[in-house]
C-alpha cells in the first residue's frame, strides 16, 4: 500500500470549530422572520374511536393562527415500509380513532410556543374508548381487539417509483399480523437429526431511545410566490425526507428544499417519516407562514420512535465438538400501533447475521405485531442487537452445557473470507476472526475465563456483523467535485451530518486522491438543492455508498488532471504525479505544473471546459429491484463490516448491582479514513451497548409510557464509564473507498453479548432479558439459590 | 409556563412581607432548581413569585463550639460541599452533597430549596436528620425552631405556613465518639436513587459498644423515614455482624416503600438490609477511631 | 398585572444589555430568543441534561433552570464568549477539536462551559474530581471517553506550564 497522507489519520473535524464555539446552526437554531410556532395535541387513551374534536375555544384564544385535525390531513398515508404488499398505514394526525398514546389528533399554530400550548388544553375531544391491546402475543390471539381495519391505498410510495410492481391492493390485516417473514435454507431437520445436542432458548430485548440529544425538530417556510417549500428538520437522508414531504403534501419534489444544518445525534431515530413533520410543512403551506416544530423531550420518548421490542426463540443443534449444524429462529417484533420498519426489523435479524457465523441449515421465522403503543424504527443495528443477544448467550451456554471454551466454539464456526453465503453476499473482507482473537485476548480470556467466580467476576464475548448500506431503497448516490481557481476542490455531497464524521471523512477522501490536504477542500453538503442524488446515510451506508461516490468522482477528477497535464507536459499520465496542487513529473519533480494553470489550459484549449469529477456508488450493484424482505432472497449488501467484543464485569451479589470493569472493541471497518472518528465510533457503540445491557428500557404501563424523561431513563453518564479500549482489525475492503467500510452501528448488538455472557461467567446465573438492572439480577441469583 | 408576577425581594424582612401579602397565590423562588421544572410542566402555577435567592444575609456558614452550625438557608449545595469548616466537623454533609444532584444545580440551588421541596429522594435531609438539625422559620408575626424530623409530612408537603420563609438549618456540635455516615443505591453511578440512608452510630469510649444510634433512610416512605426500632436493637450492644445484621432486617420492616420504574417495594426493601448493614458498619468503624 | 415584563442589566459575554423581559422567562430563553446567542442548546427541558450550561459569576448553571430576572447585575459566559472574538479558540476548545471530543456537537457547548467553569476553580483535578463534575452533562454520541482525555490534557499542560 501507497504511503498515505491524509486517509488513515486521525485529522481534527472539518466541523469542529464551527461546533465547538456554539456558531454551528441545527434545526432548533432556525429563526425565520414571522415564525409561527405548533404545538401537537397528543392522545390520552391508547385506543379509541374520536367521536368529535371542538377546536373553537382554542381557536378564539389570542395568539392562535390555524387549529387543524385529521380532517384536514384526511387521507395522507405514509410509511417507511410502503410496498405492494404492505402499503402505508401511518397518518399526520388520526383521522376517526387513535391507536396510541401520544398519537397527534390536533395541532396548533400560534404566535409563541406557550400560546400554542396553552390553546391545546382548550381542545376537547370526544373519544369513544375501545378495549387496548398491548402484548403482541395476545394481540395474535383469535377474538383480541383490532388495531386495525382495511389499510388502502392513498399516498404513492418511493417504492413504486424504484421500479417495485406498481399494482397493489388494500388489504386487512388479521390478528393484528403487520408483516410476516420467512427465510430458510439447507435441510431444518436434517441439520438437527445431526445433531448431538439440542438447546432451545427465549429472550428478550425491551423498546429502548435513541436518545440524540437534539429533540425532534422542523422548521418549514413555504412560498407561496414560487410555490416552494424550504425546509430545515432533522433527518439523516435528505432525499427519504424530501419523498416523503413531497408525497404527502402533493408538492413537486424539486419544489421541496431540504437545507444543511447539522444535526444533533440520530442513531437511525431520525431517518423516518414523522407526524410532526407532515403538519409542519401542512401549516406551512395553509398559512403562507415560516412554521417551527420542535418537540419535548417527553414528546420525543412517547411518541417519536423508539427500538423494537423483541422476543425470540432460539433453536440451535450442534455436534459434539460445537460445530453447529442447525438453527431455527422465532422472532416476534411489537411494532407498535404502525408497522414502520418492523417487517425491516425482523428480517433484518436474519440479514445482518448471517455473514458471521455458518449454521448450515437455517430457519427464521419472523412476525410483526400491531399493539395499541407507540411504535418503532431502527435503532443503530436495526434488528442485529437483538438478535446476537439471543444467538450469542445461547452459544455461551451450549458451550457451559458441552464443556466447550466459547472463543473457540466461535472460530469453528466462523465464515470464511471469500466465501459466497446463501444469499449470494460475498465476504470479500472479514476481519471477524482476528477480531474475536485480539478482543479475547485483550480481556485476558485464557487467564480469566470461568476462573473468576469466587470473586463475582467474569468475562463475556460477543460478535456482529452489519452491512455498509443495502440494496433496499436505490442506496445509491453521486459525488461532484469542482477543481477550484486557486487549485483548491469544492466537494459537493449529499450526506448529512449527524455525529458520524461524514463532513470530515468525505472530504479526507476526495483530498488523498489528488494530492491535497484537508484544508483545500471546501465542502458542499446536505443541502437537497445543491448536492446530487444521495440515499446512504443510514443502515451504516455512508461511508462505504456516500463516501464511495466521493472516491470515484476524486478519480475522475484525478484522471482529468492527469489528462489535460499529460497534453502540457508532453508525458504519459502513468508518469505524472499530483501533490500540493500541482502535477509534476515522477522521475523529475522540478517539472511541474500547478492545477491552476492546468485548468487555465484546458479552458483555452478544450471549449471553455473547467474540470470537475464526477462520482457515483451504488451500495449493491447487482441488485436491480428490491430483494425480498419476507423470503430474505437476493443480495443484501455489498461489505459487511464486523466487531468482536469482550468484557469485564463484577457482580455485588447482595445488591445485585453489576460494574462494568473493561470493554474491548475490536473492529473490523475496511480501513480507517479517520481512527479518531473510528475510535469515537467504537467508544460510543460500547457506550449505549452497556446501557443497552444493564439500564436502558422504555417502561409501560397499559401503553402509557413511565419513564419519558432524562430522569428516569437513565443512561450512562461519566461515572459510569469503564476503561474502553478499542482495537483496529481492519480487514481492506476491495469495493470501500480506500478500502473502508461500516463502522457506525456493528459494536452495539457484539457489546450487549459480551456483559451478557460475563455476567453469567461471574455469577453462574444465565439472564436473556435486557437490561439486567440491579434488581433483575438479584432476583435471578435468589432464584438460583433455590 | 404560565405568566406570573415577580418580585425580588432585597431583604428578609421585605421578604417576609411579601409572602404575608400573596400566601394564598405566591411561592418563594430560592435557587429553582426544582421549582423551574415544576413550572414548565405546569404542576404548579402560582400567579406570583417571591425571589429570595438574592439575599445575602440568608447566605453563611457558621460554627461555635457551644452552639454548633448554622447554615443559612439561602447557601448553596456546592458552598456546603467546599466549606472547608464542613469537611472538618461535619464531613458527611460535605460527601452527601457531592450526589446531590449535578455540578450547576449545586452551584445554584440551595439548601434551604432543597429541603422546602420535599422531596422524598432528597439527599440531604437524611443526614442532616441523623445530626440533629433544626429549622428556624421565620414569617412577618415571627420565628419558630422545627427539629428537621418533624418538619416533612407527606410527599412534597411540610409544616411550613403558606407565610413562612425557612431561614436557618441549625445542627448541634458534633458528637463525641460518633459517626456518620451517608450511602445512596442507584442503577447508574449518579443515578435516581433507589434506596438511601445516614446512619449515625456513637460508641462507648474505648469500647465496641454501641452508646446511641440514629438510622434514617429516604426513597423508602413518603417522607425521610427514622427507623428507631433498627436503632434501637443497636443501642448498648456490642456491635457484631450478626447484631448490625439483624438491625438492618428491622430497619427494612420498618420501612414502606412504592413501587416505580426504578426498583419494586420489594427490591427497595432487600436493600435497605444491605445499605443499612453496611453504613452501619462503616459508622461504627470510624465511631470508635473518633 | 401578571406577566408584566420588567427590566434587567445584564452582561453577557462582556456585553452589557438592558432587556425589558417577561419575568417567566428562562436564561436559556433569553440567551437564545432574544439575544440570538444559540450555541447554548435545549435538550432536555428539566434539569437533567447540561446541554444549557453557561457560566454565571463565574459558576456553571443550567440555563434552563435559572429565570433571566436571577441573573440582573450579573455576568454571564456562553459558549459564544470563549475564543477571541478574532478567532483564537480558548485551551479547552482546542483540546476537543485535538481530541475529536464531540461528535454531534449538541452537548458539546454544555460541556465546554462545564469543564472551563471546572478548570478556573480547581488547579489540579482529579480523575474523580472531573467526572463528579462532568456528571451533569449527558452525552450519547461520544461515551465520555475522549472529551475526558481532552479535559485531562488541559490539566497536564498547565502543569507542565507551570514547572
Amino acid at each position: 500500500m501507497n504511503e498515505r497522507s491524509v486517509v488513515g489519520k486521525p485529522l481534527p473535524r472539518i466541523d469542529g470549530k464551527a461546533k465547538l464555539t456554539g456558531r454551528a446552526k441545527y434545526t432548533t437554531d432556525i429563526v425565520l422572520p414571522g415564525m409561527l410556532h405548533a404545538k401537537l395535541l397528543r392522545s390520552p387513551l391508547p385506543h379509541a374511536k374520536i367521536r368529535s374534536i371542538d377546536t373553537s375555544k382554542a381557536e378564539k384564544l389570542p395568539g392562535v393562527v390555524a387549529v387543524i385535525t385529521g380532517k384536514d390531513t384526511w387521507g395522507i398515508r405514509y410509511g417507511f415500509v410502503d410496498t405492494p404488499n404492505y402499503p402505508a398505514e401511518e397518518r399526520p394526525i388520526a383521522e376517526d380513532k387513535v391507536r396510541f398514546i401520544g398519537e397527534t389528533v390536533a395541532a396548533v399554530a400560534a404566535i409563541d410556543p406557550d400560546t400554542a400550548e396553552d390553546a391545546l388544553d382548550l381542545i376537547e375531544v370526544d373519544y369513544d374508548p375501545l378495549p387496548p391491546i398491548f402484548d403482541p402475543v395476545e394481540a395474535m390471539k383469535d377474538g383480541a381487539p383490532q388495531i386495525h381495519g382495511e389499510i388502502t391505498r392513498t399516498t404513492s410510495c418511493a417504492w413504486e417509483d424504484w421500479g417495485v410492481a406498481r399494482k397493489s391492493h388494500s388489504y386487512t390485516p388479521e390478528n393484528n399480523v403487520a408483516a410476516r417473514a420467512l427465510v430458510t435454507y439447507g435441510d431444518i431437520e436434517k441439520g438437527f437429526a445431526e445433531a448431538d445436542y439440542i438447546r432451545e432458548d427465549h429472550s428478550r430485548s425491551p423498546g429502548t431511545s435513541h436518545m440524540a440529544m437534539e429533540p425532534h425538530t422542523m422548521v418549514a417556510s413555504w412560498d407561496p410566490f414560487e410555490e416552494k417549500l424550504d425546509v430545515w428538520m432533522n433527518h439523516m437522508a435528505y432525499e427519504l425526507k424530501r419523498y416523503w414531504l413531497h408525497k404527502t403534501l402533493n408538492i413537486p419534489i424539486t419544489k421541496i428544499r431540504i437545507h444543511k444544518t447539522y444535526i444533533g445525534g440520530a442513531f437511525g431515530g431520525k431517518a423516518p417519516c414523522f407526524d410532526y413533520e407532515v403538519i409542519c410543512g401542512f401549516l406551512s403551506r395553509k398559512l403562507c407562514k415560516p412554521i417551527r416544530i420542535e418537540l419535548t423531550r417527553e414528546e420525543v420518548f412517547s411518541s417519536c420512535r423508539n427500538s423494537h421490542r423483541f422476543d425470540i426463540d432460539v433453536k440451535t443443534g450442534v455436534k459434539k465438538d460445537g460445530t453447529i449444524v442447525a438453527q431455527h429462529v422465532k422472532v416476534i417484533v411489537d411494532a407498535g400501533a404502525y408497522k414502520c420498519s418492523a417487517p425491516v426489523a425482523m428480517f433484518l435479524s436474519h440479514a445482518m447475521c448471517d455473514c458471521c457465523l455458518d449454521r448450515k441449515n437455517v430457519r427464521h421465522e419472523g412476525v410483526a405485531v400491531y399493539t395499541n403503543k407507540n411504535f418503532n424504527f431502527a435503532r443503530r443495528g436495526h434488528g442485529a442487537p437483538q438478535m446476537r443477544l439471543a444467538a450469542d448467550c445461547q452459544y455461551d451456554q451450549i458451550c457451559e452445557d458441552l464443556g466447550l471454551d466459547p472463543v473457540e466454539f466461535l472460530m469453528k464456526n466462523l465464515r470464511k473470507k471469500g466465501e459466497v453465503i446463501p444469499n449470494g453476499d460475498r465476504l470479500d473482507s472479514f476481519g471477524l476472526p482476528d477480531a474475536i482473537k485480539k478482543s479475547a485476548e485483550a480481556i485476558g480470556w485464557k487467564e480469566k475465563r470461568g476462573k473468576q467466580r469466587d470473586k463475582n467476576r467474569g468475562v463475556g464475548i460477543g460478535i456482529n456483523g452489519m452491512f455498509s448500506g443495502s440494496g433496499y431503497w436505490p442506496f445509491a448516490c453521486t459525488a461532484i467535485i469542482r477543481l477550484n481557481h486557486d487549485g483548491t476542490i469544492t466537494l459537493i455531497e449529499g450526506d448529512c451530518e449527524f455525529g458520524q464524521g461524514a463532513d470530515t471523512s468525505y472530504s479526507q477522501i476526495a483530498a488523498e486522491a489528488l494530492g491535497l490536504n484537508l484544508e483545500d477542500v471546501t465542502l458542499i453538503s446536505s443541502d437537497s438543492e445543491l448536492c446530487p442524488m444521495n440515499y446512504s446515510n443510514f443502515l451504516s451506508g455512508g461511508l462505504f455508498v456516500g463516501g464511495g461516490a466521493v472516491y470515484n468522482a476524486a478519480l475522475d477528477l484525478r484522471d482529468k488532471i492527469l489528462k489535460v497535464a499529460s497534453e502540457v507536459m508532453r508525458a504519459k499520465p502513468e508518469d505524472i504525479e499530483l501533490k500540493d496542487k500541482k502535477a509534476f513529473l515522477k522521475s523529475n519533480p522540478r517539472r511541474s505544473y500547478t492545477f491552476t494553470e492546468i485548468q487555465r489550459y484546458n479552458i483555452q484549449k478544450h471549449a471553455g471546459d473547467p474540470l470537475f469529477g464526477l462520482g457515483y456508488k451504488k451500495a449493491v450493484p447487482e441488485i436491480e429491484f428490491y430483494p425480498s424482505l419476507s423470503k430474505g432472497t437476493g443480495r443484501f449488501t455489498d461489505a459487511y463490516g464486523f466487531t468482536a467484543s469482550t468484557a469485564e464485569v463484577e457482580v455485588d451479589r447482595e445488591t445485585g448491582r453489576i460494574k462494568v470493569l473493561k470493554i474491548v472493541v475490536a473492529d473490523d471497518c475496511g480501513y480507517e479514513i479517520n481512527p479518531a472518528a473510528i475510535q469515537g465510533q467504537m467508544v460510543s457503540q460500547a457506550v449505549q451497548g452497556m446501557g443497552d445491557a444493564l439500564y436502558e428500557e422504555i417502561m409501560d404501563d397499559e401503553g402509557r409510557v413511565l419513564n419519558p424523561n432524562l430522569v428516569d431513563y437513565e443512561i450512562p453518564r461519566a461515572f459510569d464509564i469503564p476503561e474502553i479500549e478499542v482495537i483496529d482489525c481492519s480487514d481492506f475492503e476491495p469495493k470501500g473507498p480506500w478500502g473502508g467500510k461500516e463502522a457506525g452501528e456493528c459494536a452495539r448488538a457484539a457489546v450487549i453479548s459480551a456483559i451478557v455472557n460475563a455476567v453469567y461467567d461471574a455469577t453462574g446465573v444465565r439472564v436473556m432479558k435486557i437490561p439486567i438492572t440491579p434488581e433483575r439480577m438479584f432476583n435471578a441469583l435468589k432464584a438460583q439459590e433455590k | 409556563m404560565k405568566d406570573f408576577e415577580y418580585f425580588s425581594a432585597t431583604s428578609l424582612q421585605e421578604a417576609c412581607s411579601l409572602i404575608s401579602q400573596y400566601k394564598d397565590v405566591g411561592k418563594i423562588l430560592a435557587g429553582g432548581q426544582s421549582l423551574i421544572t415544576l413550572l414548565r410542566q405546569k404542576l404548579i402555577s402560582p400567579t406570583c413569585l417571591i425571589d429570595i435567592k438574592g439575599l445575602k444575609e440568608l447566605d453563611y456558614i457558621e460554627f461555635d463550639k457551644k452552639s454548633g452550625l448554622r447554615i443559612g438557608a439561602l447557601t448553596t449545595h456546592r458552598a456546603i460541599e467546599k466549606s472547608s469548616l464542613i469537611q472538618e466537623k461535619y464531613n458527611v454533609l460535605s460527601e452527601m452533597e457531592k450526589s446531590v444532584a449535578s455540578v450547576q444545580t449545586r452551584n445554584w440551588g440551595t439548601i434551604g430549596g432543597n429541603l422546602c421541596s420535599a422531596d422524598p429522594i432528597g439527599d440531604p435531609a437524611p443526614s442532616l436528620i441523623v445530626l440533629g438539625a433544626k429549622l428556624k422559620l421565620v414569617s412577618a408575626k415571627g420565628e419558630r425552631v422545627v427539629p428537621l424530623e418533624d418538619f416533612f409530612t407527606d410527599y412534597f408537603t411540610t409544616v411550613i405556613e403558606p407565610d413562612e420563609i425557612l431561614a436557618e438549618i441549625q445542627l448541634p456540635p458534633p458528637a463525641a465518639n460518633t459517626a456518620v455516615e451517608y450511602m445512596k443505591f442507584a442503577t447508574i453511578e449518579a443515578g435516581i436513587k433507589i434506596v438511601s440512608t445516614s446512619v449515625a452510630v456513637t460508641v462507648e469510649a474505648g469500647t465496641d459498644v454501641c452508646k446511641d444510634a440514629k438510622i434514617v433512610m429516604s426513597a423508602v416512605a413518603p417522607i425521610p423515614l427514622i427507623t428507631k426500632k433498627a436503632a434501637e436493637m443497636l443501642k448498648g450492644k456490642k456491635l457484631t455482624d450478626d447484631v448490625i445484621e439483624e438491625a438492618a432486617k428491622m430497619a427494612a420492616s420498618e420501612t414502606d416503600p412504592t413501587t416505580d420504574v426504578h426498583a419494586s417495594a420489594e427490591y427497595r426493601k432487600e436493600i435497605v438490609k444491605v445499605l443499612v448493614k453496611r453504613a452501619t458498619k462503616k459508622a461504627f468503624e470510624k465511631a470508635k477511631k473518633a | 398585572m401578571n406577566g408584566a415584563k420588567k427590566t434587567i442589566n445584564v452582561k453577557v459575554n462582556g456585553e452589557s444589555y438592558e432587556l425589558s423581559i417577561k419575568p417567566k422567562m428562562t436564561l436559556l430563553q433569553l440567551l437564545r430568543n432574544e439575544l440570538g446567542l444559540t450555541g447554548t442548546k435545549q435538550a432536555c427541558m428539566d434539569n437533567s441534561c447540561g446541554a444549557c450550561t453557561v457560566i454565571v459569576n463565574k459558576m456553571a448553571v443550567k440555563a434552563c433552570s435559572v429565570l433571566a430576572m436571577q441573573v440582573n447585575g450579573k455576568e454571564v459566559t456562553t459558549v459564544e464568549g470563549l475564543a477571541s472574538k478574532d478567532g483564537k479558540l480558548s485551551i479547552l476548545q482546542e483540546a476537543f477539536l485535538e481530541h475529536s471530543a464531540f461528535q454531534c456537537g449538541f452537548c458539546s457547548p454544555g460541556k465546554l462551559m462545564s469543564s472551563t467553569a471546572m478548570l478556573e476553580e480547581m488547579e489540579d483535578p482529579t480523575e474523580e474530581d472531573i467526572r463528579r463534575d462532568m456528571e451533569g452533562n449527558l452525552c450519547r454520541c461520544t461515551g465520555y471517553v475522549q472529551y475526558l482525555a481532552a479535559i485531562k490534557s488541559v490539566v497536564q499542560k498547565r502543569k507542565e506550564g507551570k514547572r
